[in-house]
């Protein structure tokens, strides 16, 4: 009865949730000519807009820079993050909770609050529009979040283990690498998601400080699209569709994984 | 809480007695400890701590971007007290933030505690379908949307004209009365998935114990949802609550991508007003890199209030 009751309310919701998303694919499949006068579900099914988007825009190319781009700062934010997130969680050292909390004032702050001064400085470090400057920002940007989850898996290891292993004589960088992080995948991989799909989705920073558009990922490029093919709807939707597909990809697979993590950050900060 | 800290207390200063003995494990436990923290740590000097610093100082000069940075006090804080933009973009931010945040809570809590009630694989379905509008970027959420209202050839439009609504049809992102709205449904299409799915595991963490006590002395759904699931419930609304406020404050890109901030600054927010300050090239003018500074410093004091809520919140929850 309450079963029914609650399937019976969240059916139509969900199909308004869904909408979007849908409308989405069902128009990048369409002809051109039908999109405005057409049935809602088209009655011929074509990949024309995706050939258009794609060899139109240099969709591989911007395709690749964010794949580069992304992966560049997954990388460099887990060897930041898993190095200071042992030491926070596992490491004696003087000033510690200081440091910590210092470092934690990051999180709350937006990148549009500091994207001028971002922007100077790049400037005057001859960074601006190079892809070095924004994975620089990237890094830095995220490094502090992840570093926070990653404590917080680092604190579940139990300290007798690194104990045992100081007492055989292992030096902390020999510990850290052969004892700890292998316990870690499940940390890492919660964090290689998150930082995929923000990196993957960031918009304000990578239009902020790439000019040159040869180098732009996937973001900006969608946002310009927007205004060159504004009557174009198959073609513009066959882009967003492309960008959309490996993060929703990404999502599905590691479902378990990135709710874990969400919850983690959530629930902490 | 009392107990960890006593204990934490406890242990740094064994810690402390330790380093004065100096043991030769305690000490490469410090060195490795500052090693390890030091690439983030100066990473975060370099790009978070001095340009929060850099932007207060910003704040108080007039400057364009060549030449020093000319010192003028406050004069930036009083004159985005007479800028109707300004303040214009104060009021939209608050709305907006304080109107998609009691959404947000409210259909969070309501669709949680409906996929709690459904069939488990049946929930796993909803859940997903709930959650993927919050992994796809802001920006193609924004541009779909933009397509979607479209005035003159937009599905939202045609639909309406298709069920015989045709007098409701609407230019939503040019109209000063419809645009507030349409940003909001945006907003909370992206947001629900995330405040779903934290509410749903609160629910799961409640004792089905006490709904059986309840139940047996009589309480109905209603009186057992207002007095068992919503007080057990109080710290994962504060947190709800605080996550919106922070992402109200700090809201960009949905708006950027939408409207720019229009129709005349309909929908200006601090974020877009800050960006066209800063950026904007339409005007001719040069950047106003002192006075967006300010703005910058306003929205942190916002972001800082939002964490110290929660905290607030929190604390009071676990009283």
């Amino acid at each position: 009865m309450k079963k029914a009751f609650a399937t019976f309310v969240l059916a139509p919701f969900c199909l308004l949730m869904a909408f979007p998303l849908v409308w989405m694919l069902l128009t990048s499949l369409r002809e051109q000519n039908t999109i405005f006068n057409g049935p809602v579900i088209p009655r011929k099914i074509t990949g024309a807009a995706y050939r258009e988007a794609w060899t139109s825009i240099q969709f591989p190319l911007h395709f690749w820079n964010s794949v580069w781009i992304t992966s560049v700062t997954v990388i460099g934010v887990l060897v930041f993050a898993t190095l200071s997130g042992y030491a926070f969680a596992k490491l004696d050292f003087p000033f510690r909770n200081t440091l910590f909390v210092l470092l934690l004032t990051t999180l709350m702050m937006p990148s549009t609050a500091l994207i001028i001064p971002l922007y100077l400085e790049l400037k005057s470090f001859g960074l601006l529009d190079t892809q070095a400057g924004l994975l620089v920002l990237y890094i830095s940007g995220s490094a502090p979040f992840a570093m926070f989850l990653m404590r917080a898996f680092f604190q579940t290891l139990p300290d007798e283990l690194i104990e045992a292993a100081r007492v055989d004589g292992g030096s902390e960088l020999t510990i850290f690498r052969r004892v700890i992080l292998p316990l870690t995948r499940p940390g890492i991989a919660t964090v290689v998601i998150f930082q995929f799909l923000s990196t993957w989705n960031e918009f304000l920073i990578a239009n902020t400080v790439l000019r040159n558009t040869d180098s732009l990922p996937l973001q900006p490029v969608l946002f310009t699209l927007m205004g060159q093919y504004s009557t174009n709807w198959p073609a513009l939707t066959a882009g967003l569709t492309l960008s959309v597909v490996p993060v929703v990809i990404v999502y599905v697979r590691m479902q378990r994984q990135f709710v874990a993590g969400m919850m983690l950050g959530a629930v902490k900060n | 809480m009392a107990t960890a800290l006593t204990r934490d207390v406890v242990r740094r200063s064994a810690a402390r007695s330790a380093y004065r003995f100096g043991s030769p494990l305690r000490r490469s436990q410090r060195i490795a400890g500052y090693v390890f923290v030091a690439p983030t740590f100066v990473l975060f000097l370099a790009f978070v701590l001095w340009p929060i610093l850099y932007t207060a100082y910003l704040s108080l000069t007039s400057w364009g971007g060549f030449g020093a940075p000319r010192f003028v006090n406050f004069d930036n804080y009083s004159r985005m007290l007479h800028d109707p933009v300004a303040r214009r973009a104060l009021v939209v931010t608050l709305v907006l933030t304080a109107v998609t945040t009691a959404i947000l809570t409210f259909l969070g809590l309501v669709t949680a505690v409906l996929v709690n009630l459904i069939w488990r694989r049946v929930g796993v379905v909803v859940r997903t379908i709930l959650f993927i509008p919050g992994i796809v970027s802001f920006v193609v959420s924004a541009v779909l949307w933009k397509l979607i209202y479209d005035p003159n050839i937009g599905t939202l439009n045609r639909l309406l004209g298709a069920i015989g609504l045709g007098s409701l049809q609407h230019p939503w992102l040019a109209d000063h009365k419809t645009v507030l709205p349409a940003i909001v449904v945006v907003t909370v299409w992206g947001g629900l998935g995330f405040t779903m799915l934290i509410y749903f595991a609160g629910l799961q963490s409640i004792d089905p114990n006490l709904y059986e006590a309840a139940a047996m002395d009589g309480a109905n759904a209603v009186q057992q949802f207002r007095h068992i699931t919503v007080p057990s419930l109080r710290v994962v609304t504060g947190l709800i609550v605080s996550l919106g406020l922070l992402n109200g404050f700090k809201a960009f890109d949905v708006i950027f991508v939408m409207t720019g901030g229009g129709p005349n600054h309909g929908s200006e927010v601090l974020g877009t007003y800050l960006y066209s300050l800063a950026f904007g090239t339409t005007s001719g003018s040069l950047p106003q890199l002192g006075y967006a500074s300010a703005f910058s410093v306003v929205t942190m004091v916002l972001c800082t209030l939002a964490v110290l809520a929660q905290l607030w919140l929190t604390r009071r929850a676990d009283r």
